[in-house]
């Protein structure tokens, strides 16, 4: 594996460019929704035939082991370039996740299906009644012989219909003290007979997200990450790495990208109100390119990433919203429009941004809850 | 003084600067001499000279530790956090890297080494209009005269005049900037001191026909629009980590409150409603760590003068915006005690207010900062 920290910020940024801006495929640039994965399965494949398909893996298990500073210019180049988002759990959660937590056996096995696109992974956490209050989920898994048994139902599970794969909070012993003790976190094969989806229809009218049903499904005992009742600490070290990368600057950054060319297009510039706004939210940008800095530098050397890591999520997926808002207002007469917008020259998908960053507050722990983390875990204010 | 290597450098710096700076133990002596804009206490500055911080970026030629800006800012969060009205930002920053680009003169090194030493103040005298980050509006002129100057015009905004013993003064003669050493007692030099609200004052300096030997040019023309650019920023850098130590203070100030006081039965920090505006503060508090940290570090790479400067202003920025926001909501957060003279939080209030308006205030920079952008756009 090459050793891309090696080389120097520019010349690592003029391949990243070349790279992304010629490799990725046309058609799906700028594209105002996730990719499916039959749309980006060629991509996948060749971002992983040139080792670049996992940026923030550590090299030996098949990453790029990026520091802070190459991280940055990988997303801001992907940005630039318009690369749309794959399925990308197993490379943003569960690698990191069986890294951290998992056996040797669940390595070996998973992490090069997840290279080789063998493995899409999807997240089955929340349930209609646990949401903010996760801990209080009710989809329960029975040891029976070698397998557990799962019933129950997992909603809001991004990505779930191109998924092969499930990991799942699931309750192990329901005569614990504190419910988020009993909990355990298991891997599931999505070909498994019993499970079922319902595709659900999200407000920019795209099928991003499902439910996902468990009628009696069995998972083999190995498939078990971490000790039996425990996964609730592995819960929390994977949602560390979810607001890690919730937190990076990549999806404000689509957002900028979109405002500057609107900007220019309308010529909005020369605008001294407007211009001061942009250069507010420009900073508040790549002031969370410092911040986020500090905490991939912790993920790299393998440290447990704080509860402090909340106020990253917090202020990108704010900072985002900010942008998309700007975006509309400076969008005029025509943010009224759905979908792609031609002026001036310029054809600019106003609305998607703002679609698009609205679920960042909510999911991965709405930022009114991790506000609440922070006020009790960081700042040690009394309940 | 054998140290191996940096790291254990900045250690041991914030060792020192942690076991000086007790939170609050400085305050009584810092509100004695805001009541006298003094701002100057001599004892306490040759504390400093001995500590070795004065010299923290002063070449090991004059005495000092040849550091960087990753180290001055320990020190100056420590100042920042005790709320010490020494100049030390406006000194041992501003007037230092002025000092170390000038001209390899007998003054110069006479001059930072007695800098180090605390013997003698030397402080820049450059800005003579508001939200003129780098110093260039400016109408002093110096007319040449018997091989030196003779300088006339007038200085404003200048930090640490109270106790200076003279000025680094920026003028311009046929167009080329210079920059020249003028002792406070020069004949034609007037120091007039404007009443800051933390206690401590601005310098207007007048100068009327000053005679400026040619032994007291420091520098000219490209080279003295260099050391003092960049002087400039590295100041703002450094300003910008005092703003952390202060906003730091503060912020832990209001916590330890909520955390006592009872209303309703209950601690007011239990209150969600206050727990929310603290984490938000607290967000731009580390915000501005993360800045400031990554700003030092890139400036301590000497990197071409725009990005220099493009960096200085988002440090400066983001930390003056976060440390009047933390420091008003702290007058919030303690309630009508906060809003007393007696209360601390004031102390911390006022000095946010002026270490935010000095060297160009959050907005100046955001401004500098899209001019900046745009150019490295265009050029891109």
């Amino acid at each position: 594996m090459k050793d891309w920290n090696a080389i120097d910020d520019e010349a690592f940024r003029a391949e990243a460019r070349g790279f992304f801006e010629t490799e990725f495929p046309a058609e799906f640039k700028f594209l105002p929704r996730r990719m499916r994965w039959h749309e980006c399965r060629d991509w996948y494949l060749k971002l992983s035939k040139k080792g670049w398909l996992a940026p923030n893996w550590p090299r030996e298990h098949g990453g790029m082991g990026l520091s802070p500073t190459k991280l940055l210019i990988y997303f801001e180049e992907t940005e630039r370039a318009g690369v749309g988002r794959m399925p990308d759990q197993g490379i943003t959660m569960v690698g990191p996740t069986l890294i951290r937590f998992g056996n040797d056996a669940q390595r070996a096995f998973f992490l090069p299906k997840i290279l080789a696109g063998d493995a899409i992974w999807c997240q089955g956490y929340s349930e209609p009644n646990a949401g903010s209050d996760l801990a209080s989920l009710r989809t329960e898994a029975v040891l029976d012989g070698d397998d557990y048994v799962i019933n129950g139902s997992k909603i809001w599970t991004s990505m779930a219909h191109d998924a092969t794969h499930i990991y799942v909070l699931a309750r192990t012993d329901r005569q614990a003290k504190k419910k988020q003790e009993g909990i355990s976190f298991l891997l599931v094969d999505m070909k498994t007979p019993g499970i079922t989806l319902r595709t659900i229809r999200n407000i920019a009218g795209h099928e991003e997200f499902c439910q996902v049903f468990f009628d009696n499904v069995r998972t083999p005992k190995k498939n078990l990450v971490g000790e039996l009742h425990k996964g609730w600490t592995i819960a929390k070290g994977l949602l560390g790495f979810e607001r890690l990368n919730i937190g990076s600057p990549r999806r404000p950054l689509q957002a900028l990208e979109k405002l500057e060319a609107l900007a220019g297009a309308r010529g909005l510039l020369n605008d001294a109100a407007f211009s001061e706004r942009l250069t507010q939210l420009k900073l508040d940008l790549a002031d969370l390119g410092s911040l986020y800095g500090r905490y991939v530098e912790r993920a790299r050397r393998g440290e447990a990433l704080g509860q402090d890591v909340s106020m990253l999520k917090v202020w990108s997926m704010e900072t985002y919203q900010r942008l998309s808002e700007l975006l509309i207002e400076a969008a005029g007469d025509y943010a009224a429009i759905e979908g792609e917008v031609a002026m001036n020259g310029a054809s600019i998908d106003v609305l998607s941004p703002f679609y698009n960053s609205r679920p960042g507050t909510i999911y991965g722990g709405s930022n009114e809850i991790q506000r609440n983390i922070l006020a009790k875990y960081v700042l040690n204010l009394p309940s | 003084m054998t140290i191996p290597d940096d790291n254990s450098h900045a250690a041991l710096l914030a060792q020192s600067v942690g076991d000086f700076v007790k939170r609050g133990a400085d305050l009584p002596r810092v509100r004695a001499l805001a009541q006298t804009h003094a701002e100057f206490d001599r004892a306490q500055w040759r504390q400093l000279a001995e500590l070795g911080w004065l010299g923290v970026l002063a070449p090991e030629s004059c005495g000092g530790l040849g550091l960087g800006l990753a180290e001055a800012a320990i020190v100056a969060e420590g100042l920042g956090r005790a709320l010490t009205p020494e100049p030390y930002t406006a000194v041992a920053v501003l007037a230092a890297r002025a000092l170390e680009h000038a001209a390899d003169t007998p003054l110069r090194g006479e001059l930072l080494s007695g800098l180090v030493n605390g013997e003698r103040v030397p402080v820049v005298a450059c800005h003579e209009q508001a939200d003129d980050v780098n110093a260039v509006r400016i109408a002093t002129t110096a007319t040449p005269f018997e091989g030196g100057f003779r300088v006339s015009g007038q200085k404003q905004f200048v930090i640490g005049a109270a106790g200076a013993d003279g000025y680094i003064v920026s003028a311009e003669s046929a167009g080329e900037l210079q920059l020249l050493w003028m002792p406070r007692d020069a004949a034609g030099c007037d120091t007039g001191l404007i009443p800051l609200a933390d206690g401590r004052s601005y310098g207007t300096v007048t100068l009327q026909d000053v005679a400026v030997p040619r032994e007291h040019v420091l520098a000219s023309g490209a080279a003295a629009r260099g050391a003092l650019g960049r002087a400039l920023d590295h100041a703002a850098a450094i300003a910008s980590a005092e703003l952390v130590g202060v906003m730091k203070c503060a912020h832990e100030m209001s916590l330890d409150y909520m955390k006592t006081r009872v209303q309703f039965g209950k601690a007011i920090g239990s209150f969600q409603a206050l727990q929310h505006r603290a984490v938000d503060l607290y967000i731009q508090q580390e915000l501005a760590d993360a800045v400031l940290r990554e700003v030092v570090a890139l400036l301590d790479a000497a990197p071409d003068d725009n990005t220099r400067a493009l960096h200085a202003s988002r440090a400066k920025s983001r930390c003056a915006e976060a440390a009047l926001a933390i420091t008003r909501a702290a007058i919030q957060f303690h309630g009508a005690i906060g809003f007393t003279e007696d209360c601390d939080v004031g102390l911390y209030v006022k000095r946010a207010m002026t270490l935010s308006a000095w060297l160009g205030n959050g907005r100046a920079h955001r401004l500098r900062y899209a001019r900046l952008a745009a150019q490295g756009r265009a050029a891109a």
